[in-house]
């Protein structure tokens, strides 16, 4: 009985739906007849420099392909994050979709078979020609979903990386110039501590602080060390002198007073936003940020900076656009990534604060903006994207979290914090395949 | 005849019942079904029988999780049901007779706000409250002459933030319920008592106490529920941090299952959750039973 008052209900409720939705073209219809929907996901903010960059490349891919929509349905960071396996495992899978490319997020769904193999559209298209060798790594997975090597499952469309952003006024008012050595560096927060402030702005209750400290390991590391690492091509040793100086750097850094005592609980949001009053001389984050500096600081003057003395840097490739294996039009998705790939969506973006991957550097006009590409470029030339330290494995990122935490709090040792984040490193490597 | 008129009754029932099923019984017992296996959340389930359970009492952050959780049963529901019984009895008593049921009323309300803010909100705004550099808590304390704390990211401090913030949250629920029992309770035996000469401390202990004990119970059985639930204010205030210092199972398995793609692990950590949150269930209605 009320089995069947409730399927006369939904009867009703779509019929409803039709009627007003006479356009709205049944999903399984054959490529050729009729218009095509094509259906899109990703979760860039509109104001951002991808969000400008996607926009447009909606609008060029509406113009060359008539008879076709796009349906864009922004979604959060989170949502994706949280349920793409299971969304993709459905018959709801959009055509494309923006994903966050590491192992344990687009080196999983590949495994699984969850994503559409690119490399045959890669070579027809000339994407590969496009994209560095260090951009490639978050664009290809192996039979174990581990990147750097194996089929294309996606393709970056921007590029991040960490910095040195830095208060000017602040600078100047200390009379400090832009550090070029670590050294110098040291003495630039030595000289704000002992002025009574402290220098860093440190998020410890989010993803900053373990990238701080991944910036400390990289200064004392090599590729090799690297790839150890994030692509499990050799043994990592968490007491060998790269983590043991950063852990140790990082808890000397507190006792100095260069990061405060108290950061440990502080939000990535609340670490920015007190950038932008001008209340830190100096962060330590991602390119990210630097939209968004551009728009909100009006009261100072501030830059940015390569860390200095490292040859490599936590940084990668953008999130990557990939095709579920479930798509229904896979081919107007590919033709729209290529539009994303063109050099002037590429130089929009870049002229709107995000790092193109293919854009004319003559064509960015923007001096800050220019500042951002060129040391990016830098870096990407010289292989020096060390990806981050969160991605070797999954729900590693709350592991270093709680380890840094520690180190802020001076809960633990240094060899004890090493010891925390060892573990279930290790134990991942072990699972790694299965 | 008299088997058939109930039998009449069960109709009414099918609806729920589905209902039931369909939302809470059919996704339980799949939970307890992965919680055998080795899963990412996609792919095929792998069957590996008892070993996320051996795994989980070895588990120090397991343990270290159900511990805070101990704390947060006494911050969500002993202290508001302490609290919550005098404040009850104060406004039905002298505020309401005072200064008239409207003042008492909207008293009550303000009391009870904190439940009806999104935790989201609240939650965004204690840790606004609790900054230690830049919030109001320390330029409070400032200004009375006392050290700042990091209230919400010093491990020794953490937990007890929290359980401050989760008595301002409870505290309405038990208000209201306990006023509306009051309400029940014979003026008479009041009027007897104070003729008697009985203070009121006296009155409220064996009256008032006595006279609510259902509602009483229905409160610290509620609260500890959902206090063994709890999940929304860790999420927005500390994520279970600063290292681990206030992780809470239902995070632990929330983090397990979304965050590490360890839905199986995640999955036992759910249902040892639900049989501990049962047995809670039970012991109160066991007590009530009797006490009746």
């Amino acid at each position: 009985m009320f089995k069947v008052r409730t399927g006369a209900v939904v009867a009703a409720v779509l019929l409803a739906l039709a009627a007003c939705g006479g356009a709205e073209q049944t999903p399984d219809q054959p490529a050729a007849a009729g218009p095509r929907v094509l259906k899109l996901w990703h979760y860039e903010g509109a104001d951002s420099a991808m969000g400008k960059a996607w926009a447009e490349s909606i609008k060029q891919f509406e113009a060359s392909h008539p008879g076709v929509t796009v349906k864009l349905e922004e979604k959060a960071f989170e949502q994706i994050r949280q349920s793409a396996g299971m969304i993709l495992n459905s018959d709801e899978a959009p055509d494309v979709m923006e994903y966050n490319k590491g192992n344990a997020t687009a080196g999983l769904l590949s495994k699984q078979g969850l994503l559409t193999d690119l490399s045959p559209e890669v070579t027809k298209r000339g994407w590969d020609k496009l994209l560095s060798p260090s951009l490639q790594t978050t664009a290809k997975y192996d039979e174990r979903g581990v990147m750097g090597a194996g089929k294309w499952f996606g393709i970056p469309n921007y590029a991040e990386y960490v910095l040195v952003y830095y208060n000017k006024d602040l600078f100047e008012k200390e009379g400090i110039e832009v550090p070029t050595t670590f050294d110098e560096f040291t003495a630039a927060m030595e000289t704000f501590a002992k002025a009574g402030t402290t220098p860093l702005a440190v998020g410890g209750a989010e993803y900053q602080a373990q990238q701080l400290l991944y910036q400390l390991a990289l200064s004392k590391a090599q590729r090799p060390w690297v790839d150890a690492l994030q692509l499990y091509k050799g043994k990592v040793d968490f007491k060998g002198p790269e983590f043991t100086y950063a852990a140790d750097t990082f808890a000397d850094w507190v006792k100095k007073g260069y990061i405060g005592k108290d950061s440990a609980a502080i939000k990535a949001e609340d670490m920015g936003v007190s950038f932008i009053g001008g209340k830190y001389p100096i962060l330590v984050s991602g390119s990210w940020w630097y939209g968004r500096f551009a728009t909100e600081i009006k009261d100072f003057e501030w830059g940015s900076f390569l860390w200095p003395g490292n040859t490599m840097s936590a940084g990668s490739s953008g999130n990557i656009w990939v095709v579920p294996e479930n798509a229904k039009n896979k081919d107007l998705a590919y033709d729209f990534i290529d539009i994303t790939m063109r050099k002037d969506i590429q130089n929009l973006l870049g002229n709107s604060g995000g790092i193109p991957v293919a854009a004319d550097p003559a064509a960015i006009t923007d001096p800050k903006s220019k500042e951002l590409i060129e040391n990016f470029n830098r870096l990407s030339t010289s292989d020096g994207l060390a990806f981050y330290p969160d991605w070797p494995a999954p729900g590693y990122y709350d592991v270093l979290v709680s380890g840094v935490q520690n180190l802020i709090n001076g809960t633990k040792t240094p060899d004890q914090v090493l010891d925390e984040i060892a573990g279930p490193y290790n134990e991942n490597l072990a699972d790694i395949g299965n | 005849m008299k088997r058939s008129r109930r039998g009449g009754y069960w109709v009414f029932l099918l609806p729920s019942a589905l209902l039931f099923t369909a939302v809470v019984v059919v996704p339980f017992l799949m939970n307890v079904g992965i919680g055998f296996t080795r899963w990412q959340g996609i792919g095929a389930p792998k069957w590996i029988g008892l070993d996320n359970y051996t795994r989980l009492l070895a588990d120090e952050r397991f343990w270290a999780s159900f511990r805070n959780n101990v704390a947060l049963i006494v911050a969500m529901a002993i202290i508001p049901t302490i609290i919550g019984l005098v404040l009850a009895a104060t406004l039905f008593d002298h505020v309401g007779k005072k200064f008239g049921p409207r003042t008492a009323g909207a008293l009550r309300a303000a009391y009870y706000l904190p439940q009806v803010l999104p935790v989201a909100v609240a939650g965004i705004v204690w840790g606004w409250i609790m900054h230690p550099r830049f919030g109001a808590l320390n330029e409070l304390l400032g200004l009375l002459g006392m050290e700042p704390r990091n209230w919400l990211g010093d491990p020794s401090w953490a937990l007890p933030s929290v359980m401050a913030i989760m008595v301002w949250f409870q505290i309405g629920y038990p208000v209201v319920i306990f006023m509306a029992g009051l309400q029940r309770v014979d003026p008479a035996l009041y009027e007897a008592a104070e003729t008697d000469g009985a203070s009121w401390w006296r009155r409220f202990w064996h009256i008032t106490i006595t006279q609510i004990r259902p509602e009483i119970y229905v409160v610290l059985l509620t609260c500890t529920i959902a206090a063994l639930k709890v999940f929304g204010p860790i999420f927005v205030l500390t994520r279970g941090g600063p290292g681990g210092a206030t992780l809470v199972p239902s995070y632990f398995s929330y983090q397990n299952f979304f965050e590490k793609a360890n839905v199986g692990y995640g999955s036992a950590i759910a249902t040892v959750l639900t049989l501990l949150i049962i047995m809670v269930t039970v012991f109160f209605l066991r007590i009530q039973d009797r006490e009746s």
